[in-house]
């Protein structure tokens, strides 16, 4: 498994997904944005760009002739992934915090970057993980698709979200103004957020890897 | 002992199937799997390799099942696809540095012997290298990971002549110490002329004939006479063309009268495939 993350980093994930974080990260600088699209250029470059590389350099037959076994393939898939997206979210939290500090007199008319934020976050990649990871392993091919539906999913979430955030006055207090002043509120939302974030992404996995054996390579 | 044991696979497919495809390869030989493009050659051999899920039958290597002990076999088995390309914008020491961590038996040492004697240089990316030597690549590391069987598709296409016998060259190096066994897919016939012991051909997903090659060879005889004398042996023939002088036409020796007067030539492996094609065609 190790060697197979080795594998994917050294000749799989081109160093440019790696530089992608900081590049798109960087937009949490633009004052009072829509930051779910920070992490959204995640799902809309660098995922697609990174499938289309796998299936020109005949990855799955490649991974495929190597001593190992489909579940370790699906899983190192998974994590680089879920390691990519780590270094979207947490790039750009420090990013949010520099740039919270920066602009302290505009007002944030789309959520602003707190916990509570970033926990919607994970629930977004979480939403994509569980619908690409489990459609794409259908045919470990076909990733267009996948790619539609899941960043189809997120954005819809993301939008829900957002337009939640400002019309429901409950949702408001909690995401804007004094409610961001609530660490403990903050903080529980964000933990909620990883754990669904850590639920949706681990039923991802285990639909893949039960439908994964049934591909013929 | 047997490098390879198919028995009776079949896989069916919309529009094609094979059927109870069963051969035996003997450790330290070489065998040539022939057969026409879309004959079933990739598909035997993607089975062989557990890439398919089969109907029924059974693919043991080294004795062992592959279903069952996949991952174990992987580590003694080569492979080489002749058309398929991978990672080709990465260097060779990268690729290198990526693949051999996989292997227990991996030796550094055997490998670079064999850079050395492939003249391939480590720095070079996969896209430079030509056919030949992407295959000689794949040679290298199958052998440096100790692999103990050797499954080529198609890995002399698209080479010129002097690759090609440069390759068979080696294939026949390889095996001379009895403990690798390759298998190679071609349609380029001649190939196997040169350098397989046994011959395995497939026409339309089922096997032919597998056997030693001199004995391929001997069981078919090239029949050629005039078109009166046709009509004594049509019945037997496996196909047949005719021309202004007559008819040449393929028949198996068992069935052939030494005693008529029609010509009888042994066939090449090419003819005995030409013929084979012509019968499926008849059928249409």
């Amino acid at each position: 498994m190790y060697n197979l993350l080795i594998k994917e980093f050294k000749i799989g994930v081109l160093p440019t997904f790696l530089i992608m974080p900081v590049l798109t990260g960087a937009l949490m600088f633009v004052p009072g944005w829509i930051y779910f699209i920070v992490l959204l250029y995640f799902c809309w470059i660098t995922i697609p760009n990174m499938f289309a590389g796998f299936r020109s350099q005949n990855d799955l037959m490649f991974t495929f002739m190597l001593p190992v076994t489909k579940k370790d393939i699906v899983k190192a898939k998974v994590y680089v992934i879920v390691i990519l997206e780590l270094m979207h979210i947490v790039i750009a939290m420090i990013f949010g915090m520099i740039s919270n500090g920066l602009y302290s007199n505009i007002t944030y008319y789309f959520f602003e970057p707190h916990m509570g934020f970033w926990g919607l976050c994970f629930v977004m990649f979480g939403i994509f993980n569980i619908i690409f990871i489990a459609k794409f392993y259908k045919t470990a091919y076909k990733y267009g698709e996948a790619i539609f539906v899941a960043v189809g999913a997120a954005m819809l979430f993301a939008g829900v979200a957002q337009w939640l955030g400002i019309q429901s006055p409950f949702l408001h207090d909690i995401f804007y103004g004094d409610g961001l002043d609530n660490m403990a509120l903050q903080a529980s939302i964000l933990i909620v957020g990883i754990a669904i974030f850590i639920a949706f992404t681990m039923i991802a996995y285990r639909v893949a890897i039960k439908r994964f054996p049934k591909v013929e390579i | 002992m047997l490098a390879l044991d198919i028995r009776n696979l079949n896989k069916a497919y919309p529009n094609f199937q094979l059927q109870n495809v069963s051969f035996q390869l003997e450790k330290g030989y070489i065998m040539g799997f022939i057969g026409a493009n879309g004959a079933g050659k990739t598909t035997t051999i993607k089975s062989i390799l557990n890439m398919l899920h089969i109907d029924s039958g059974e693919v043991l290597i080294l004795g062992k099942n592959i279903a069952e002990h996949e991952i174990e076999l992987k580590q003694e088995i080569g492979y080489a696809f002749g058309d398929i390309d991978f990672y080709t914008r990465s260097k060779i020491k990268t690729l290198t540095d990526v693949i051999k961590k996989f292997y227990k038996n991996w030796n550094d040492e055997t490998y670079y012997n064999y850079l050395r004697r492939f003249k391939l240089d480590e720095n070079k990316k996969i896209a430079e290298l030509s056919t030949g030597m992407k295959v000689k690549y794949n040679l290298a590391l199958a052998l440096s990971h100790g692999a103990k069987l050797l499954v080529l598709d198609e890995p002399t296409s698209g080479l010129d002549p002097v690759a090609r016998d440069n390759l068979l060259e080696i294939f026949q190096e390889l095996v001379v110490d009895g403990e690798v066994s390759i298998l190679f897919s071609t349609h380029i016939t001649s190939d196997l002329e040169k350098c397989a012991d046994y011959i395995t051909f497939i026409v339309n997903g089922q096997i032919v004939k597998s056997s030693e090659k001199e004995e391929f060879i001997e069981s078919y005889r090239l029949l050629n006479g005039k078109e009166s004398q046709l009509e004594q042996v049509k019945d037997q023939l496996i196909s047949y063309k005719k021309n202004s002088f007559g008819f040449t036409g393929l028949i198996h020796s068992k069935d052939f009268d030494p005693s008529s007067e029609i010509n009888a030539a042994i066939p090449s492996l090419e003819e005995i495939m030409i013929y084979f094609s012509k019968k499926e065609d008849s059928y249409v």
